[in-house]
């Protein structure tokens, strides 16, 4: 599904330059559930931008589901965001004036997929995770679990090949953490691939493999066994 | 364009923000209020101009005499120049397709008596065309006519003041006055737009009044209407052709501004005009001066408005909103806002105009209003404004990375 080649990527920081990602070779299989694991300053918010295509790598190949992703430009960039990728952000970054299913059908709304579907396909993924009655809910209205329920939603919503989540966990509580890695485990169930970032150890248990990155290079991949979250609910 | 998702994305937008909205609009809203305003009020002087010469026909030429200053012909200066019956037999013949309405003026100051009321008045002597010429607006009875001209006819058409003297209340129309001592009756009485003064005058055909003194065919002025539909160019130089033409007849210099002067109102309402043009012109100016400030307002805010909205542009090019598509929607919304506020601006504006237009009377200022022609530019410069206000900060939302924009720790 991801296969990345020799990935580098530097930030010029006034008159020096930060190398970051110092050469990762990495391929992600149809299905797995993958946590990439290290400390702030590791590279692994700059590998999950990259691999969202938020961010340019200076060198190196990145193939995903065999489309080379290499000099798009912000149009095109859009278009295979919006065809291949789904966000799931630490903070939510739902969209605060719009109702939960307002905010699961706006990817589909990107796609140009019709009013009626639309609706139809938020109340449905908004059913899989188990907020239906919270449909025309403002976030201000929902707790952080079910804000993130709900944007992980969304981020199924336009059916993508791949989901990416950044620190999904990172602004809530232990309990509700298990029950968003319960949601996340049972999706990638269904058979979604799934990459997830955080620095959390109890949670990079829960995924199927763990990729350490200390330093710009990846110094850990390993297959683990998973701790199904589902017991801690 | 007429998207209905569009269009529910702005209202979504605008309800959620309605201090920010308000703003915005509030803006350019003042704007057009005060341009409106602004060429609404050039418009009443304009117009309070024009009014103050109505009591004439604005296409009208008085053609005075005087005594020469300078030797000419053969003559000594110092003459006399005086206009008889067939000056103006010559103006009618030389310009035949330039002169509408015609008539001589023949002035004279009389004692008039009804009964036992007297008064002193000045007759001013007349062919019918004087009528149009001084836009005299006959209340009651008729004017002098050409039958009074052919018959020398004792009769007189008297202003609404010499009526109330003489007449008090009975009704004048078929009595007979005596002006300075011979009968004459009275057909018609007028009023006068221009002043009171005006309607203190009587009016007495011009060859009555010939004959009564010393049977003579002089003119003491001749007054004419040219065509309406003349330019300010070609109003001028008929005046200066009657002119030239008339000093050869008198065989008077070209040079010399005395012996016939020649007053067309077409050169006072030159000065005027360009001076209200001046004018309006300022006032465009300030206006659109006060709308750029606007539209910088608005643009300012906007700016304001993608800065608090980077991290909502960020998701939704995260979620794949293609950049065509953020300028949209900002572009739109700015947009609609200003048409939107603009025209409420206008509204209030022609409301106001409406409402205070038609009561304000002075000599200066006459009701004030706008031309439709001003308000579509108005609203041409609204949604150039708008889109210009939104143009920008869309382009910057538009480019806002991503990355950048979902940094949040």
């Amino acid at each position: 599904m991801i296969q990345i080649k020799d990935l580098h990527k530097s930030y010029k920081m006034g008159s020096n330059s930060l190398h970051v990602l110092k050469g990762i070779d990495f391929n992600v299989e149809d299905g797995e559930l993958v946590a990439i694991m290290g400390s702030s300053g590791s590279g692994k918010s700059t590998l999950l931008n990259i691999l969202g295509m938020l961010d340019n790598a200076d060198t190196g190949d990145y193939i995903l589901d065999g489309v080379p992703i290499k000099n798009l430009n912000e149009t095109k960039a859009a278009q295979y965001r919006n065809k291949f990728l789904g966000f799931i952000f630490q903070s939510f970054n739902l969209i605060n004036y719009k109702t939960a299913a307002e905010n699961v059908a706006l990817p589909l709304y990107y796609q140009k997929v019709g009013r009626k579907e639309r609706q139809e396909k938020a109340l449905k993924y908004l059913e899989q995770v188990g907020l239906k009655e919270w449909a025309t809910h403002l976030p201000s209205e929902l707790s952080g679990g079910q804000k993130q329920r709900v944007a992980i939603a969304r981020a199924m919503a336009a059916e993508p090949k791949v989901l990416l989540a950044d620190e999904p966990t990172g602004a809530l509580d232990s309990k509700t953490s298990y029950e968003v890695m319960d949601l996340i485990q049972k999706i990638n169930d269904a058979g979604n691939t799934i990459l997830v970032v955080t620095h959390e150890p109890d949670i990079a248990d829960m995924c199927k493999r763990i990729v350490h990155l200390r330093d710009g290079v990846i110094v850990e991949d390993k297959k683990v066994e998973q701790v199904r979250a589902q017991q801690y609910v | 364009m007429f998207d209905r998702d569009v269009w529910q994305e702005i209202f979504h937008s605008i309800k959620n923000n309605k201090l920010r909205t308000f703003l915005t609009g509030f803006s350019v809203g003042w704007g057009i209020f005060i341009l409106v305003m602004l060429l609404a009020s050039v418009n009443g002087m304009q117009n309070g101009f024009t009014g103050q010469f109505n009591d004439d026909a604005t296409n009208s030429i008085f053609i005075r005499t005087g005594s020469t200053v300078k030797a000419y012909g053969g003559f000594e200066a110092g003459r006399r120049i005086r206009f008889k019956n067939d000056d103006i037999e010559y103006i009618q013949k030389s310009f035949p397709d330039d002169y509408v309405e015609i008539s001589g003026r023949f002035y004279r100051s009389i004692s008039a008596r009804y009964k036992a009321e007297t008064g002193t008045y000045t007759v001013t002597a007349v062919h019918p065309d004087h009528q149009v010429i001084e836009k005299t607006i006959v209340t009651k009875g008729r004017y002098i006519n050409e039958n009074d001209i052919r018959a020398k006819a004792k009769v007189a058409v008297i202003g609404r003041k010499v009526a109330e003297d003489l007449f008090d209340k009975e009704d004048p129309i078929g009595q007979f006055a005596e002006f300075n001592g011979l009968p004459f009756r009275v057909i018609g009485v007028f009023t006068d737009e221009g002043d009171d003064n005006a309607e203190r005058g009587i009016y007495a055909p011009i060859t009555t009044y010939q004959r009564i003194y010393g049977n003579t065919d002089q003119v003491d002025v001749i007054t004419l209407t040219y065509n309406p539909d003349y330019k300010l160019q070609e109003a001028i130089a008929f005046s200066d052709r009657i002119e030239t033409l008339l000093k050869r007849k008198h065989r008077i210099s070209p040079e010399d501004q005395a012996g016939i002067r020649v007053w067309n109102y077409a050169e006072a309402f030159d000065d005027i005009s360009n001076f209200t043009s001046v004018l309006s012109a300022i006032s465009i100016g300030v206006g659109l001066l006060i709308l750029i400030a606007g539209i910088v307002g608005i643009g300012n805010i906007m700016v304001f408005i993608i800065k608090e909205r980077t991290k909502e542009i960020g998701v939704r090019k995260a979620l794949g909103a293609a950049p065509g598509q953020i300028v949209k929607l900002v572009l739109f919304e700015s947009v609609f806002i200003t048409a939107l506020s603009g025209f409420i601006g206008l509204l209030f504006a022609t409301a106001i105009l409406a409402l205070v237009g038609p009561n304000i009377q002075s000599d200066a200022f006459a009701n004030p209003s706008v031309r439709m022609s001003t308000v579509i530019t108005a609203t041409i410069i609204l949604v150039v404004a708008g889109v210009l206000a939104g143009l920008i900060p869309a382009m910057k939302a538009a480019n806002v990375k991503p990355i950048v924009a979902l940094r949040d720790k």
